[in-house]
C-alpha cells in the first residue's frame, strides 16, 4: 500500500516578476510504506522541492496544468490548510536536515522534547519521550548540552532523535550527512536503517551522495524536474546498517565500529 | 525557564528594552503615587469640609476681617443650626506657599460640639476648652511632628513661647497642618499682623475671618448659603459641594498631566519592544523555520514570542515598580520630617503597572510574532 502518493506535482518558484524556476514540472511518484527511499539528482533538478511537497512543507502548484493531486496515508492532503498540514508534519513526520538545525539556545533534550510538545504531548512526558529517543540514538549523557557543544556528527543524531521521537510514519531527510564525515555519515545513515527496519517506519531521503543511495531500497533519480528513473536497489548494499545495534544505554555510537564504506 | 533563557541569550538588547519599559513604568509609579497621594487629600478635605457652610469676608477673599457680631448674625438665618466664628491666620507671619499650609486656629471651644462630623482624636494631651486662655496650642499631627513636640513641651510661634497642651492623630487633610489656639490669642495675633494704621480703628476681641455655619439636618445646604449672602453683607460662602467642584477641576487636570506623561513613557517602551522583537525575530528566522518544519503551528509560534516580549514587559514592570517604591519611600522619609507627604503607593497602583506593563509587552509583541509565524518555513530554513 502507498503511503506517500503524488500525481501531476508541479512548484514554479517566482524568483522576480519577469524570472520563474520551474523546479518540478509533473512529477507522479508513489512512496510504500515501511521503504526506505533515496531521491537524487544534480543541484537544481528539484529533488529537494519534491521533498518539500512530499512533506507538506510546501503545497503543489493548483494551477498552469492539470490538477494535482497528494495523498498521505490514503488522506487528501493537496489542499489542506497551513494548520492542518502543521498538524500532520508534527505528529506522522519526522525531518532531519543537512546542516542539523537544532535550536541553539537549546539542550539537545529540549530539542528532542520541543518535537513532542509540537505533537501534542505533555510537557513531562516529553521530556521522557525525548530522553528515552536520545538514549535509542547513543545520546543520552549528551542530553543537558547544547548544540554547539556537541560534534555535528552527535548533532545529527539528536536531530535524528528528535525526527524519531514521536514515532513518525515517515522520515524525510534532506541531504542528512551532507555536511559529515563518511564514518558520521555511515551512524546517521544506520540509524535511520535500523529504525526503518524495526519499527518499520518509511524513509524518504534527498541527496546527492551515490553511496547513501546505495543503503536505501530504491533510488529515485531527478533532472530538470521530472523523474527521469526509478530503480530498485540490491539487497546487498544494505548490510552495513546491520552491524550497528543502537541500545537503550548511554554507549556512544562513534564507540561501535562501523565499516567505512 | 526556557523563555527565559532565549532572553538571556541577547542580554544586551533585552537589557536595553527591559531598561525603556522599566523609565516608564518607573514613571507611571512615581506620578501615580503623587496623584493618589492628592486624590487622597482632596476626598478626606471633601469629607472635612461637607456638611458645612464656610462664611468667609467676600471682598478679600477672606484676609480682610468680618465682626463676631456677624456671627450672630448668621446663627439667626433660617436653617442654620449652629455656629462656630474662628480666626485662621498662617502659621508664620510671613509664610511660604504651600498645597496645605501651616496655620493657626483660634476658636471658641465646644461651638461645634454634635454639629462636627469630623472628629478629631487625641495622640497625647487634651483638647482646648474654653477656660483656656494664652499661649497654648493643640498641635495637629504633621505640626506635633515638625516640632517634635507633645503635650506638656513648649514651642516658639511667632517668637512667642507656647505651651503644647495636645497633639491630634493625622485626618489626611487641613488639622494636620492646624495649631488650635483660644479665640482670644488668635485674634490677638491676627490684629498685630495686620497694618498699624488697620489694626488701630479694630477692636480685638471682635474680630473673626471665618464663621462655621453648620445647617439644620435635612437643609437645603446651597439655599442656606445664599441666604447667609444675603443677611451678611460682603459675605462669601463655600459649601462641601463647591470645595469639591473647585478642587476636584484642579485634581482631574493633574491627573491629566500625570497619566499623559505616563502614556508618553509608556509608548516609548512599548516600541522599544516593538524594536527588540522585530529584531529578535529577524534574527532568529531561520529557527523559527525549524521549529515550523517539525510542526510548530502558527498560534504556537505567536504566543512563543508573544509570551517572552511580555516577559521583557513583566520584568520592565517589577524593576520600575522597585525604583518607583524606591523614590516614593524615599521622598516620603525625607519630607515627612517637613510634614509633607508627596506619594501614596497603593497595592492597585503597583498592580496596575506590572499588569500594565506585560500586557504592554505581549501587545508590543503581537506583531513581529505574526510576521515570524507567517514565514515560509522552507525559505526559513534557508535563511543565514
Amino acid at each position: 500500500m502507498s503511503l506517500l502518493e503524488g500525481t501531476n506535482l508541479r512548484k514554479t518558484y517566482r524568483m522576480s516578476r519577469r524570472t520563474s524556476v520551474d523546479a518540478l514540472r509533473g512529477v507522479d511518484v508513489s512512496i510504500a510504506a515501511g521503504e526506505m527511499v533515496a531521491i537524487m539528482g544534480p543541484s537544481g533538478s528539484g529533488k529537494s522541492t519534491l521533498m518539500h511537497v512530499l512533506g507538506l512543507l510546501h503545497a503543489p502548484d493548483r494551477d498552469g496544468g492539470l490538477a494535482p493531486g497528494l495523498r498521505f496515508n490514503g488522506i487528501d492532503v493537496t489542499s489542506l490548510s497551513d494548520r492542518e498540514r502543521t498538524r500532520i508534519r508534527a505528529r506522522s513526520m519526522g525531518f532531519v536536515f543537512q546542516s542539523f538545525n537544532l535550536v541553539p539556545t537549546l539542550t539537545a533534550e529540549e530539542n528532542v522534547a520541543l518535537a513532542a510538545e509540537y505533537a501534542g504531548t505533555s510537557r513531562s512526558q516529553a521530556r521522557v519521550a525525548a530522553r528515552e529517543a536520545l538514549a535509542s540514538v547513543g545520546l543520552a549523557d549528551r542530553a543537558t548540552h547544547r548544540p554547539m557543544e556537541l560534534s555535528g556528527g552527535e548533532q545529527q543524531r539528536a536531530a535524528t532523535a528528535r525526527a524519531l521521537v514521536n514515532n513518525p510514519t515517515i522520515v524525510l531527510g534532506d541531504e542528512p550527512t551532507g555536511n559529515l564525515d563518511s564514518a558520521r555519515a555511515a551512524e546517521v545513515l544506520a540509524l535511520l536503517r535500523t529504525f526503518n527496519r524495526e519499527r518499520g517506519q518509511t524513509v524518504l531521503l534527498v541527496t546527492h551522495d551515490a553511496e547513501v543511495g546505495a543503503t536505501c531500497d530504491r533510488i529515485i533519480r531527478m533532472r530538470d524536474g521530472v523523474i527521469v528513473a526509478d530503480e530498485r536497489v540490491p539487497a546487498r548494499a544494505t548490510l552495513e546498517a546491520d552491524i550497528f545495534r543502537p541500545t537503550a544505554s548511554s554507549t556512544p555510537v562513534a564507540a561501535i565500529p562501523v565499516p567505512v564504506a | 525557564m526556557r523563555l527565559l533563557r532565549e532572553l538571556s541569550r541577547r542580554k544586551l538588547r533585552t537589557t536595553l528594552t527591559i531598561l525603556g519599559i522599566t523609565i516608564g513604568i518607573w514613571a507611571l509609579v512615581v506620578f501615580s503615587s503623587m496623584a493618589n497621594q492628592i486624590n487622597g487629600l482632596v476626598s478626606m478635605g471633601t469629607e472635612f469640609y461637607a456638611d458645612k457652610i464656610t462664611v468667609t469676608d467676600g471682598v478679600a477673599f477672606g484676609t480682610s476681617p468680618m465682626r463676631l457680631t456677624d456671627a450672630d448674625t448668621i446663627a439667626e438665618v433660617d436653617g442654620v443650626a449652629a455656629v462656630d466664628p474662628r480666626v485662621e491666620i498662617m502659621w508664620e507671619a510671613d509664610p511660604a506657599v504651600g498645597f496645605l499650609p501651616d496655620t493657626l486656629n483660634g476658636g471658641i471651644p465646644g461651638a461645634d460640639a454634635g454639629f462636627e462630623s469630623f472628629q478629631l482624636e487625641l495622640a497625647t494631651g487634651r483638647m482646648l476648652t474654653v477656660e483656656d486662655a494664652g499661649n497654648v496650642v493643640v498641635l495637629g499631627s504633621s505640626l506635633a511632628r515638625e516640632h517634635a513636640a507633645v503635650a506638656g513641651e513648649s514651642i516658639e510661634i511667632r517668637g512667642e513661647t507656647f505651651e503644647v497642651i495636645g497633639t491630634l492623630q493625622a485626618t489626611l487633610t487641613a488639622p494636620d497642618t492646624t495649631g488650635y489656639i483660644p479665640l482670644s490669642t488668635a485674634q490677638q495675633l491676627y490684629i498685630t499682623d495686620l497694618p498699624p494704621l488697620v489694626a488701630e480703628s479694630l477692636n480685638a476681641a471682635e474680630i473673626v475671618n471665618q464663621v462655621i455655619a453648620y445647617p439644620d439636618a435635612g437643609a437645603d445646604i446651597a439655599a442656606v448659603a445664599s441666604a447667609i449672602e444675603a443677611a451678611v453683607e460682603n459675605s462669601a460662602t463655600m459649601t462641601g459641594a463647591e470645595f469639591e467642584e473647585t478642587v476636584g477641576a484642579t485634581t482631574m487636570i493633574f491627573n491629566a498631566i500625570i497619566i499623559g506623561v505616563a502614556t508618553i513613557s509608556l509608548i516609548v517602551g512599548g516600541l522599544s519592544v516593538i524594536n527588540t522583537m522585530a529584531m529578535s525575530v529577524a534574527e532568529r528566522t531561520r529557527e523559527i523555520g525549524i521549529k515550523r518544519a517539525i510542526g510548530g503551528s502558527r498560534s504556537r509560534i505567536v504566543r512563543e514570542l508573544v509570551a517572552e516580549a511580555g516577559v521583557i514587559g513583566l520584568l520592565g514592570g517589577l524593576i520600575g515598580l522597585g525604583l518607583g517604591a524606591l523614590v516614593v519611600v524615599l521622598v516620603n522619609e525625607l519630607t515627612r520630617a517637613g510634614g509633607t507627604v508627596l506619594f501614596d503607593l497603593t497595592p492597585t497602583t503597583a498592580a496596575f503597572a506590572v499588569g500594565f506593563s506585560t500586557i504592554l509587552g505581549m501587545l508590543a509583541g503581537i506583531i513581529p510574532a505574526w510576521s515570524a509565524a507567517r514565514l515560509d518555513p522552507v525559505a526559513a530554513l534557508r535563511y543565514q
